[in-house]
């Protein structure tokens, strides 16, 4: 019950104060495998996924796509393994800005959270842009009118219901409110049973014969090595990690689970067995009536490549098609919102730790959430939205390869500082051995390597969209811009509150401490 | 009866908050009831995103800032009161409060109940609807802008004719117990055409009223009683004298499950007329 945790302050009148937060409540500990294993899918948000990422991945890897998707979670597991190591020793520092900086120090520690803040703002932008394709899309489908999602190809009115979709998101997210557990189970359920109905629906088309351009199964797809450059499985691996992005937050939910030693370990296994097979079934069914050709529906195609369900669901699916509009529009919808939270919580934090100006530390009183985080981090989403949607030939795709990329920035920074972290235990035992130094560190490794090589290769204008700025492929820009922006910035901090940077606010440590 | 009431005051660090500590403070002035002083943080949970958004570390970056305001609320009671302050985590802020009011035994809930951002004086907020859907115990509504006087004048108790009256004067008998001021007893009629003799049955429903509650209460203050009269509820309620300094208590409707509070339709509509707190004793 109500524990009492401070000494009571000397005010006048005898005041008192015995604050505690309550023991984590009657429903604390009331998620099982099932429940954990919704959150675990609805974390990834497959359908939004796959619509974004299958044509990028088919124009890296061609066919190579489900071995590259096999071969992509191998980085992802080894850094979670690492990510749940941090969580379990620092339970209160829950975000890789602050397990940067405790491992690091104030520098790395604050690139670290600058990383995860952008590679979410990247994505809330192509959150906010797949649900405004569909939107229009599913409006056509129900009025019957197709010419009703071309609206979505018209720059302004993109850029506007964009910010319709942001502001909604924020608001929600700014009133603290929560999808509630039913209507996740309702989204993940929904999102499965339309992306295996669209599977089996392409493959009942390529053995009837109507498939757009039939491809026939080969188990060479599944073989990662069959490509011919490093490049291209660079490209792959960090797609791959884009698709398996969210899955690590399972490991981390301990206290609501009721069993919190092995419900999340088990249901990240379910989680992950259950997205293997989906994916690989939708990414061979796409393969197999689509093909990698650049004809109108194949997966080849540039135009399509952004968000390849709008293209497909209609010759797939036939009047049906309806149905894979909403279950996109809602997986991203739903995941826009709940995205918004973590870049707010990691600016709230950074401005508490004074590595940020103070008012991103700002909790709403009313609603208790991070007030001005929230507002920065979508008004900054939707501005990068609009300035990619005038800038590049394809938004959606372009977007998502810089995700990659920033997500192998920030994965791998915080991979590191585990290895970091806990390099004096590391050698205590065969467990710490493997969980808290080798797999973070081949992890990492593996991350750093991926994010160099996609680095260069993006220099390249022919790189994704083929859209560029002066000769130098924008998806470099953005990366380069990105990042260094986040170094200035930390200059500019550092110079008008060096608090932080001293180690004043947040120190390194060690796990012995 | 040894045992000293508190009442549990719905804190944040709002106008809504201060308004309800100021009626807290005024209410405990009147009783010698302590004061729980709650902020509700939201349950942590896991949000279905694709990047981990570290709970723990916000939960206690929260409840750091919780403390920080609840020593501030602290700052604000003033001596001759006692108060305890709480952080608790619950589902909503209603449910929240109605928890801490069971576990500490409370005899009120305190909550500002201006709705944020309207000009209506009283339009009632989430929180204060909720809880009067749901408060097994009397709720306290602030009314925008409010401010502790110094003491309590009067306490008027809004008396409906309809059957079930008896009800709310039986909580009155024991809430009245002791206290040194003056209690009236008000009813409210309409007045036009069709409800002519309804001034009059209200008077004699009144003197009825004062019967009764002299011969089950010790209240040895003044007693009066007042009919207030008007086209409508609003109109009648405009025109009945109030004072800064008092209180009024109303009754639940008879709608409501026993001992969970409902708004009756003229105690809505008072409460959204009235400029003092209105205090909502359940059935």
């Amino acid at each position: 019950m109500t524990r009492t945790s401070s000494p009571p302050p000397a005010t006048p009148g005898g005041t008192d104060s015995a604050t505690g937060l309550s023991t984590k409540g009657l429903s604390a500990g009331s998620i099982g495998l099932l429940g954990a294993t919704v959150i675990g899918i609805s974390c990834i948000a497959p359908a939004y996924t796959l619509t974004a990422s299958l044509g990028p991945t088919v124009a890296a890897v061609g066919t190579q796509m489900p071995g590259i998707f096999l071969v992509g979670f191998l980085p992802m597991l080894l850094v979670a393994l690492g990510y749940r190591e941090l969580n379990n020793a620092m339970p209160d520092n829950g975000t890789s800005f602050t397990w940067a900086t405790r491992a690091f120090g104030p520098w790395i520690g604050w690139l670290g959270g600058w990383g995860l803040i952008v590679a979410t703002v990247v994505v809330l932008s192509n959150l906010a842009g797949i649900a405004v394709d569909f939107l229009y899309l599913a409006l056509a489908q129900i009025v019957g009118d197709p010419s009703i999602a071309d609206l979505a190809a018209n720059t302004w009115v993109n850029i506007g219901t964009c910010l319709v979709f942001m502001a909604a998101a924020c608001y929600i997210s700014y009133r603290g409110m929560e999808t509630t557990k039913a209507v996740q189970y309702v989204l993940v359920a929904f999102q499965l049973v339309v992306l295996v109905w669209f599977s089996v629906a392409a493959l009942a088309q390529v053995a009837g014969g109507t498939a757009f351009d039939a491809l026939a199964f080969s188990w060479e797809w599944f073989n990662p090595f069959a490509l011919s450059s490093f490049s291209a499985f660079a490209a792959g691996v960090s797609l791959s990690i884009f698709i398996f992005w969210g899955w690590d937050v399972t490991l981390t939910m301990n206290e609501e689970t009721k069993n919190p030693k092995t419900t999340p370990g088990r249901a990240a296994t379910l989680t992950v067995a259950i997205i293997f097979v989906l994916y690989i079934l939708v990414a061979v069914a796409s393969l197999m009536f689509a093909g990698t050709g650049t004809g109108a529906l194949g997966l080849g195609n540039e135009d399509i490549q952004g968000n390849v369900f709008a293209a497909l669901a209609g010759p797939v699916m036939g009047p049906f098609a309806i149905l894979m509009s909403l279950a996109v529009l809602s997986s991203s919808a739903a995941s826009l919102q709940s995205t918004f939270v973590g870049p707010a919580r990691t600016m709230l934090a950074m401005g508490h730790y004074k590595a940020f100006p103070a008012r991103f530390a700002r909790i709403s009183p009313r609603f208790k959430s991070p007030s001005f985080a929230t507002l920065v981090a979508a008004a900054v989403a939707w501005g990068f939205y609009a300035v990619m949607r005038v800038l590049s030939t394809d938004v959606l795709t372009d977007t998502i390869l810089t995700l990659g990329m920033m997500i192998c920035f920030y994965y791998g920074v915080t991979a590191l500082a585990c290895v970091w972290y806990f390099r004096r235990v590391a050698f205590s035992s065969v467990r710490s051995f493997l969980l808290k130094f080798l797999a973070p560190l081949i992890g990492g490794v593996i991350l750093a390597v991926i994010f160099a090589t996609t680095l260069v290769d993006s220099m390249n204008p022919d790189y994704g969209s083929g859209s560029e700025i002066g000769g130098v492929g924008l998806v470099f820009i953005l990366g380069v811009f990105l990042l260094l922006a986040g170094v200035v910035l930390m200059f500019v901090m550092r110079a008008a509150n060096p608090a932080f940077f001293r180690g004043e606010t947040l120190r390194r440590g060690a796990p012995t401490e | 009866m040894t045992r000293t009431a508190n009442y549990v005051v719905a804190y944040e660090a709002t106008d809504r908050g201060r308004e309800a500590l100021q009626l807290g403070i005024a209410l405990a002035r009147l009783t010698g009831a302590e004061l729980r002083i709650c902020i509700v943080l939201p349950r942590p949970a896991t949000v279905p995103s694709k990047v981990a958004a570290g709970d723990a570390e916000y939960q206690s970056l929260l409840l750091e800032q919780a403390q920080e305001w609840l020593d501030d609320a602290a700052g604000r009671i003033p001596a001759d009161v006692t108060a305890t302050t709480h952080a608790l985590q619950a589902e909503s802020t209603s449910e929240g409060l109605l928890q801490a009011a069971e576990r500490f035994e409370s005899d009120r809930i305190v909550v500002g109940a201006a709705r944020a951002g309207l000009l209506g004086r009283f339009s009632i907020g989430t929180v204060a609807s909720a809880l009067l859907h749901a408060s097994p115990v009397p709720v306290a509504l602030a009314p925008r802008g409010y401010r502790a006087p110094r003491g309590l004048s009067r306490i008027s108790c809004a008396i409906g004719t309809r059957p079930g009256w008896e009800s709310l004067l039986d909580s009155m008998v024991s809430i009245s117990e002791g206290l040194d001021v003056e209690l009236r007893f008000v009813t409210l009629v309409r007045v036009d055409a069709a409800h002519d003799a309804a001034a009059v049955d209200a008077a004699a429903h009144l003197a009825g009223v004062l019967d009764y509650f002299r011969e089950r209460a010790d209240f040895s203050g003044p007693l009066t009683t007042a009919v207030g009269e008007g086209d409508d509820i609003e109109d009648a309620v405009e025109g009945m004298d109030w004072r800064g300094d008092e209180i009024v208590f109303v009754g639940s409707s008879r709608l409501a499950s026993p001992s969970r509070l409902f708004l009756g339709s003229t105690a809505n509509r008072m409460l959204r007329t009235l400029p003092v707190p209105l205090i909502v004793v359940p059935a």
